[in-house]
């Protein structure tokens, strides 16, 4: 590192220069626009998820619980605010709220129980809840049950019919596109700070770190929870673009696993991880589904297996590795 | 009062009593050495005044607060450090992201910021010699190198008293002395306790200890002043008894 | 209540149990034996449904038949996965296995739904009803929870009374130790998870004893998710705890499925679904290494 000059930025700036980068191709390039999006949703979820997943080493295979009910929160928040007449940005952020504090409340819950335990158990318990809560809502009906929620209409109502490809594109894009560069800048900030070296100590070698007098709990419980509310925003705004959800798909264990892969793929951990990861996975998994229509999935599984196979610490978490002694490296893999 | 006093503690491993009615203490900035046969004890002692283990019976008193049963985190932001015995470093990150987490998880904690704390990494790193390593990978590091990124972590928690497993196990006599030295100069400029644990007894480390305690399947059997120890011919017994094979 | 109906139910939660067992005894031995769980175990109990419909349909082989091409089949595959794939990630952190049969899990369902498609299909196999009071039970479903609970007898004499079954259980306990005394680990570690995948792909064949038809490549999931809420309960590692487990699970939801009915929830099934979950997340919390250790 340079002398005096004690922290340094280039990761953070090489992220920010990424999603600026993004951010032109998408509005120079309409056709590419959706899948730039898509690429975006990637990188906000794999961000928020890096936060948990890449930081503490803990995996939760439930995760996409809080991708649930962020998209759970902002229907509710719709809904309720077409049947009570409110205007359009009380909707949005109503919803928002409501994702925020349903996913906020379930992660304490969730992180108070589950995070006592390690490994394998963690990892089954957290299957546990997000199937416990999935057939809460079909089996109690509540929130509609296994029929969903539509709210379409809602937003015709509340946005106007020419107010429509606003609610449901403009708004939700420029949405994810915030929610990717807040993660990201978080992510960072958490890596360089306190709490972030806690909880890459708890990744390395929990038992010592608690000797080091790291609070493991409280760390673990506050990375889940910032991880699992951040990822909620990004369901919230994923609902106004598909406008209609379900019990089976926002609850499905695959998402938590295409997340899992993403950060893996990238480098747990690592700030520019979840970039490299959600690029390589979203841009594959598109033109996967363009030249191989059927075959995605079976393609998907043996990449997966190589890159389990190849890659342990990911990409990016290798190259770090393997070329740990530049300082160039080092400045740039945070 | 004393800085540090272990009462009547006992500590069973199912049918196993690691220890056994053990009692001892520590003065602000004194340095004892606790010697003993290997499976003695000693490291399972260390465990339970850093709070990795619940004593069954007993209590730990430290600045006279009792701490018997303190989460571990609470004991080393409260100034009770350690050194492992088989080494434990944060093997993914730098040397000096390493001690770093000392500083920033020790006494100091709230008080400093990160870049504070890697100034204090850098002047441990400096202490122990492991500068020119800083931007290594833990992992990468050789066995008595991780000993000394033990002990440069330890300091940086800036600790009341620090206790040193088997620190200097299969080293050179020379290496020995020059970090029995560095550790003597440390602890006497910041005025930190020290304890040590050592199977073999060595003599630098005897000299270095001004009391010292022999632990035998769990109980103390000798203590007092070193040249009195020294001159028991119960600590002969107990090693001779045992499997140890070198010269008292 | 009618106590014909009690006595019904007991002897269906019996049946239904054991099959959960059995299913739930694979997973068990491969993270006792491996320390890995086995995504891939719902894929592997699909296909040995579609193996039991495959020669039943194209040969009139019955599924008594499967049963032994469902071992050999599973066994093998078992093997090679861990030749190919696992041997390398043992002792690896838990979250590279678990992709690792994850991705299995996937490549199995699409290879199946690829070749089978998505519709749900059965075969009819009938050995007669038996009656009990007024209510039926297939002889051939009571057939499958008897050859469940044999499977599980003989697995446990193979473990306790014959030498490669004490080097598994070795290996499980201590796997350094175990190559210090001579054995050959890897050998040990195919062995039993191909063991486990055979048991996986037999259970299959089982299910479809117990109910011929509703055959997808999704039939596997709800299993194991279940086994998940079982092995918990019996002690993740433990053979005859998993059995038991999922003698209780069985009995749990024959009664669980008939109260919501009567309670009027929407889908009774779904609410038992979320029973069983809930008891996994309460089990975890208190009871986490089973109800029957220590
Ligand atoms: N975690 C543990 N579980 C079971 N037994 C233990 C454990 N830790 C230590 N012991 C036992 O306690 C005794 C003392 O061990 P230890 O404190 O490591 O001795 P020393 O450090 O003096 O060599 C030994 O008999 C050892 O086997
Ligand atoms: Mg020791």
């Amino acid at each position: 590192m340079i002398k005096g000059k004690i922290i340094d930025h280039t990761s953070l700036i090489i992220m920010i220069f990424s999603y600026i980068i993004i951010w032109m191709l998408k509005t120079s390039f309409p056709e590419y626009s959706q899948m730039l999006t898509l690429l975006l949703y990637y990188i906000a979820i794999a961000q928020a998820y890096n936060i948990f997943l890449g930081m503490t080493g803990y995996v939760d295979f439930g995760y996409v619980s809080y991708f649930g009910l962020g998209l759970y929160g902002m229907a509710l928040g719709v809904s309720y605010a077409s049947q009570n007449n409110l205007s359009s940005s009380e909707a949005i952020i109503l919803g928002m709220i409501l994702s925020v504090i349903l996913a906020g409340s379930v992660a304490g819950v969730v992180g108070g129980i589950a995070l006592r335990l390690r490994g394998a158990f963690f990892a089954i318990a957290t299957i546990g809840l997000s199937q416990a809560l999935r057939y809460l809502i079909e089996g109690a009906k509540i929130w509609g049950g296994a029929e969903g929620i539509i709210i379409a209409k809602d937003l015709r109502k509340l946005f106007g019919e020419e107010g429509f490809s606003y609610a449901t594109i403009i708004l939700p894009d420029t949405g994810i596109f915030i929610l990717a560069v807040a993660t990201g800048i978080i992510m960072y900030l958490i890596r360089i700070s306190r709490l972030g070296y806690g909880l890459l100590a708890i990744k390395e070698d929990e038992d010592a770190a608690k000797v080091f007098g790291v609070n493991t709990t409280l760390y673990k419980f506050v990375a889940f929870i910032i991880s699992a509310v951040l990822t909620s925003l990004v369901g919230s705004m994923w609902t106004l673009k598909v406008t209609a959800i379900y019990p089976p798909e926002s609850f499905n264990i695959t998402f938590s696993v295409e997340f899992i892969v993403i950060v893996m793929l990238g480098g747990g951990g690592t700030v520019l991880g979840p970039l490299i990861g959600a690029s390589i996975y979203s841009l594959s998994k598109y033109y996967l589904g363009v030249y191989l229509p059927g075959l995605q999935l079976t393609v998907f599984s043996i990449i997966l297996l190589l890159i389990v196979l190849l890659f342990r610490q990911g990409i990016v978490g290798e190259l770090r590795s393997f070329l740990y002694k530049h300082e160039i490296v080092r400045k740039i893999i945070r | 009062m004393h800085l540090l006093e272990v009462n009547n503690v006992t500590k069973r491993f199912g049918g196993i009593t690691a220890l056994k009615n053990v009692s001892l203490y520590i003065d602000s900035g004194e340095k004892i050495a606790i010697i003993g046969p290997n499976g003695s004890g000693k490291t399972t002692l260390f465990n339970v005044i850093n709070g990795v283990y619940i004593p069954e019976d007993g209590r730990i008193i430290y600045m006279g607060r009792d701490i018997t049963k303190l989460s571990a985190h609470e004991r080393a932001k409260l100034g009770i450090a350690r050194a492992f015995q088989i080494t434990r470093p944060f093997p993914g990150l730098s040397v000096r992201e390493n001690v770093m987490i000392g500083a920033l998880f020790g006494t100091l904690s709230e008080k400093i910021n990160t870049r504070e704390a890697l100034k204090i990494a850098d002047e441990m790193l400096k202490l122990v010699g492991l500068y020119n390593k800083r931007d290594e990978l833990a992992i990468k590091l050789t066995g008595p190198e991780r000993k000394l990124l033990e002990l440069a972590r330890a300091l940086a928690m800036k600790p009341k008293i620090l206790l040193l497993d088997e620190i200097v196990a299969g080293m050179p006599p020379a290496k020995v002395d020059e970090i029995v030295d560095l550790v003597k100069n440390v602890a006497e400029r910041e005025n930190i306790a020290v304890g040590v644990m050592v199977e073999h007894v060595i003599r630098a480390v005897i000299r270095f200890a001004e009391r010292v305690y022999v632990l035998d399947r769990g109980e103390i059997v000798l203590s007092g002043k070193v040249e009195d120890v020294m001159r028991n011919p119960k600590l002969r017994e107990i090693y001779l008894g045992t499997r140890f094979k070198g010269g008292v | 209540m009618d106590p014909g109906l009690i006595i019904f139910l007991f002897l269906q939660g019996l049946v239904l149990g054991s099959i959960y067992g059995i299913v739930a005894v694979g997973l068990s031995l491969i993270f006792g034996i491996a320390r890995i769980i086995n995504l891939s175990h719902g894929a592997l109990i699909m296909w040995g449904a579609y193996t039991a419909l495959t020669f039943f349909v194209g040969y009139n082989l019955s599924p008594l038949g499967s049963l032994f091409i469902a071992i050999v089949v599973g066994l093998s595959l078992g093997a090679s996965i861990f030749y190919l794939v696992l041997r390398r990630l043992i002792g690896a952190h838990e979250l590279t296995t678990l992709l690792a049969t994850f991705a299995l899990s996937i490549f199995l369902e699409e290879i199946a739904r690829l070749n089978y498609g998505l519709d749900y299909r059965g075969f009819s196999w009938s050995l007669g009803v038996v009656k009990i009071f007024d209510y039926r039970l297939t002889y051939s479903s009571i057939l499958a929870g008897v050859i469940a609970l044999s499977t599980v007898i003989i697995l446990t004499l193979f473990l306790y009374k014959t030498r490669i079954g004490s080097a598994l259980r070795g290996v499980a306990q201590d796997p350094v130790g175990a190559y210090i005394c001579g054995i050959d680990v890897n050998k040990i570690y195919a062995l039993g998870i191909g063991i486990g995948f055979g048991l996986a792909m037999m259970s299959g064949v089982i299910i479809t004893m117990y109910n011929p038809t509703g055959i997808n490549p999704y039939l596997g999931a709800p299993y194991l998710l279940k086994s998940f809420v079982i092995v918990v309960l019996g002690g993740l590692g433990s053979i005859i705890g998993a059995y038991v487990g999922g003698i209780i699970f069985g009995l749990a939801e024959v009664v669980l499925f008939p109260l919501y009915d009567y309670l009027h929830f929407h889908s009774p099934m779904s609410m038992t679904l979320f029973t069983e979950f809930v008891i996994l997340l309460i089990l975890l919390l208190i009871r986490p290494y089973g109800l029957f250790r220590r």
